[in-house]
């Protein structure tokens, strides 16, 4: 079922923040226009189909790429990130100060700014948001891990506060940019975690008006909003007045309601449709999503794994650039890197990633291994023969095994639902498993390697790396940092622990009269300059 | 007093039916590998789903999936009694709350279904018994198979791509009103149809043969007394019986036409909570469903009792026995 299908992409793209702006296509002026004005005979409501339901509102719950692109409409955070150069910026906060050690962080908040409930923002909401996600525990596991070690929020005056950690945090500063960590209203999060779900007051430039499961989200503007961070292209209050989101799960009806005009944006392209849409008539929007890449992220107890020789003879076997054109979007590029080329922090390793079937046959054969007369290696009468656990992105571990069988190596695809997944990774039970991890910080080789990650899902036994990996974590320093950031990617792809496929690109499309639609750094839609131009 | 007679062990059938399917429903779901919690998790968590056992088992308390599998299976049987299905483990919903929004979105588009394909049905059954000469009635028998043939999924897509984006009169998706509901329906009364058409034809064609049709022709009666007065009736019991398996049938097998419609009904939320592995919420849609079909079941029972003369006369003859 295609549905199926996209509803698990989404896992592969829970984006972050990106470094590389919008993809330039021909006839795709939706992320740079500055000239364009709202047209005033044109009504600014304008039809955005979602690919699924939302299930959760709440962004310091969620995780679910859809519910975020709502949620960042009418959520605003503390900081805001330059998609283009990965610079923070103020947004609800004026300034801030991070103390040496990455134990403690001084926001200043601006003044006059209030929820759309007609209360005030002050510092003792912020600290009852950060106080209220640290209890919501595994409700909240993603605006939990940028909390890692939360020890508590000083509230020094109405526009002053510090956040504390009993162990250095270098991930919360880009995490008080995500929604994860939006700042909601004081009745917000004093209702259960249930009712948050379904209904949340925020600061944004736009308010919930409602939400009906499985059916469609409307939000509407604002009157008044003043506080949009220095990256939008306009001050004051949003130029859409309403946004209707339904809830359209068929990807054929996305699509086919976009050509006809019922719907004015459609989120997730499919990826195979994408070249009947670059024409002037419509406006694409693709984003590779930040983090590492859809990769093989590798058990090295388990199985052939703890041999380097053949982690790194797959790694060689596989044609990335071919996997790209057969699973990927035009838009995209393979992966060069254990981080996507959009993630701050990233470094070409282009060359140690490069195809080279000889190369990966050689290493074998000086490993012991000999070519089987079915054309599979084997070494003591054991064939060389992994699995991979994975489930979405099915089409991308195909094109893989087909690629690793020229070079002799079987791969056998594993393929679950989302919960036996995560029960693999809770029981260690894997060779590789097949997915990317989106986060807008180098620091996700942490989350995905770390023996003391909650998230940890490539097992390594390696000590230098796990040291390195902690020690970016704890340095303050930004090029001191980048130092250490590059050996891990150096060293994380020479070992081969995490082996990539696909960078997978988040991509949209809208008619051309509906302009100034943005991604910010997470790969979400901002809609704030959003605009109809045209009938 | 003999209604009743007749009645309660039909009721008593019902309700044994509701309770099979809860315990079988039950027991297929708990045999199933993996963790449901888990699944459930991350549907929210994403990747950052948390596999901590501490957490795991804190989550399991909270929505009742924890001690002994008996237990779970008693309080899920009496919660029944109270109308709690329970919650929703990956929207925290209470699944009572959501198969009540869900089910009139559903019993909209099977009740318009039902009807149009019995009239559909009906029609096309009247038109191929009076057409002559043979041939074309062999072909018009023909046609009604294909609305099973052709999948719902590209019918419904078909339709969408006409009369939606084409023409511009019906919504492709959403819930809203009764223009919303014409499409979905008119997906789900072709096969509908297509299985009235199949009772009604084996129906009339029969009475078409029989001696009291010979009679009624030899009498002189009009032909479209014929067919409506004799013919027709004679076709209704077997297609009441046959309603009873199509409402079971469209009250489950809605999935797709919801999936493609986009709507928000009971099937699209089994096959969301399946993939979840929201076992709350699959329990909820069987029984719900199960009490469904029970309803319909003895419904269809009782019009029997008015219908069929033969079932009346059982009837009177047990009151006679009974004084």
């Amino acid at each position: 079922m295609t549905t199926n299908n996209h509803r698990f992409v989404r896992w592969a793209s829970l984006p972050a923040g990106a470094l590389v702006g919008v993809l330039a296509l021909a006839g795709c002026s939706g992320g740079t226009e500055t000239t364009a004005t709202p047209a005033a005979d044109a009504d600014q409501n304008i039809v955005f189909a979602l690919k699924e339901d939302p299930t959760c509102i709440d962004p310091q719950q969620t995780s679910l790429t859809t519910s975020l692109n709502v949620g960042r409409q009418i959520v605003d955070s503390l900081l805001d990130q330059d998609p283009e150069t990965g610079e923070l910026v103020p947004w609800l906060a004026e300034s801030w100060d991070v103390s040496d050690d990455l134990t403690s962080y001084t926001f200043t908040l601006q003044d006059g700014v209030t929820f759309s409930d007609g209360t005030a923002l002050t510092s003792q909401v912020v600290a009852d948001n950060f106080d209220a996600i640290a209890a919501l525990g595994a409700s909240a596991s993603l605006a939990n891990g940028y909390l890692e070690n939360y020890a508590g929020t000083d509230v020094t005056s109405d526009t002053e506060f510090t956040v504390n950690f009993s162990q250095p945090n270098v991930q919360f500063e880009q995490g008080a940019t995500t929604m994860s960590l939006g700042i909601l209203s004081e009745d917000t999060i004093a209702a259960t975690a249930e009712e948050r779900c379904q209904s949340i007051v925020g600061t944004g430039a736009f308010t919930l008006t409602s939400y009906v499961p499985n059916d469609s989200v409307v939000i509407d503007r604002r009157d008044g909003y003043d506080w949009a961070s220095e990256l939008r292209e306009h001050e004051g209050d949003a130029y859409l007045e309403t946004v209707t989101f339904p809830i359209i799960t068929e990807a054929s009806v996305r699509t086919g309601g976009l050509t006809s005009g019922e719907y004015d944006v459609i989120q997730d392209l499919p990826y195979v449709d994408e070249a009947r849409y670059t024409t002037d008539e419509y406006n694409l929007y693709a984003q590779a999503n930040p983090g590492v890449p859809n990769s093989f992220v590798v058990n090295t107890t388990h199985g052939l794994m703890g041999d380097e020789s053949v982690r790194q003879a797959i790694s060689k076997g596989l044609d990335r650039d071919q996997i790209n054109v057969i699973a990927g979007s035009v838009s995209g590029s393979a992966p060069t890197s254990v981080l996507t080329s959009s993630t701050p922090g990233y470094t070409d390793l282009g060359d140690t990633l490069a195809f080279d079937p000889e190369g990966a046959q050689a290493l074998l054969e000086a490993d012991g291994w000999v070519l089987g007369s079915d054309g599979i290696y084997e070494k003591d009468g054991e064939k060389l023969t992994v699995t991979v656990t994975a489930f979405y992105a099915q089409d991308v571990l195909e094109a893989a095994q087909i690629q690793l069988k020229d070079v002799g190596i079987d791969l056998q695809l594993n393929m679950v639902s989302a919960g036996d997944f995560f029960g693999a990774i809770a029981s260690g039970d894997y060779d590789m498993l097949g997915a990317g991890l989106t986060r807008t910080d180098p620091d996700v080789l942490r989350v995905l390697l770390s023996d003391s990650s909650s998230s940890q899902w490539g097992i390594t036994g390696d000590d230098e790396l796990e040291a390195l990996l902690i020690e970016q974590g704890q340095t303050a320093d930004a090029d001191e940092r980048q130092t250490i950031v590059d050996e891990i990617q150096q060293m994380v792809a020479d070992r081969a622990y995490v082996i990539p496929t696909l960078e997978t690109v988040q991509l949209h499309a809208s008619r051309s009269g509906v302009e100034g639609i943005t991604f910010d750094s997470a790969s979400r839609i901002n809609l704030y300059d959003a605009m109809v131009t045209s009938n | 007093m003999t209604v009743l007679r007749f009645l309660l062990p039909k009721i008593a059938q019902g309700v044994f039916v509701v309770w099979a399917a809860y315990t079988v429903a039950f027991l297929l779901i708990h045999a199933l590998p993996g963790d449901p919690v888990l699944a459930a998790l991350a549907v929210k968590g994403g990747d950052a789903t948390s596999t901590d056992p501490e957490v795991l088992n804190a989550v399991r308390a909270q929505y009742g999936l924890d001690g002994p599998l008996w237990q779970q299976y008693l309080n899920g049987f009496f919660g029944l009694f109270r109308g709690d299905l329970g919650i929703s483990i990956s929207t925290g919903a209470p699944v009572a709350d959501i198969i009540g929004r869900a089910l009139p979105h559903t019993a909209a588009v099977a009740v318009f279904a039902l009807i149009l394909g019995f009239v559909l049905a009906l029609g096309f059954t009247v038109w191929a018994y009076i057409a002559r000469p043979a041939w074309v009635r062999q072909v018009l028998v023909q046609i009604p198979p294909l609305g099973i043939a052709i999948p719902a999924f590209l019918s419904g897509l078909v339709l969408i791509t006409v009369f939606s984006f084409g023409l511009g009169w019906f919504p492709a998706s959403g819930t809203g009103g009764f223009e919303s509901v014409v499409l979905p329906g008119v997906t789900l009364a072709l096969p509908t149809a297509a299985v009235f058409f199949q009772v009604f034809s084996a129906a009339v064609f029969d009475a078409g043969t029989s001696p009291f049709v010979f009679t009624a022709n030899a009498k002189g009666l009009s032909q479209s007394t014929v067919v409506f007065r004799h013919v027709l009736r004679n076709a209704m019991l077997p297609a009441i019986t046959v309603i009873g398996l199509q409402v079971a049938y469209l009250a489950g097998g809605t999935a797709v036409v919801e999936t493609v419609f986009s709507r928000d009904g009971i099937g699209r939320i089994t096959v969301d909570a399946v993939l979840a592995r929201d076992v709350n919420v699959v329990m909820g849609v069987v029984i719900v469903v199960a009490i469904v079909y029970a309803v319909v079941t003895l419904v269809v029972d009782a019009l029997y009792g008015v219908i069929d003369p033969r079932t009346r006369q059982t009837l009177k003859a047990k009151a006679v026995v009974s004084r």
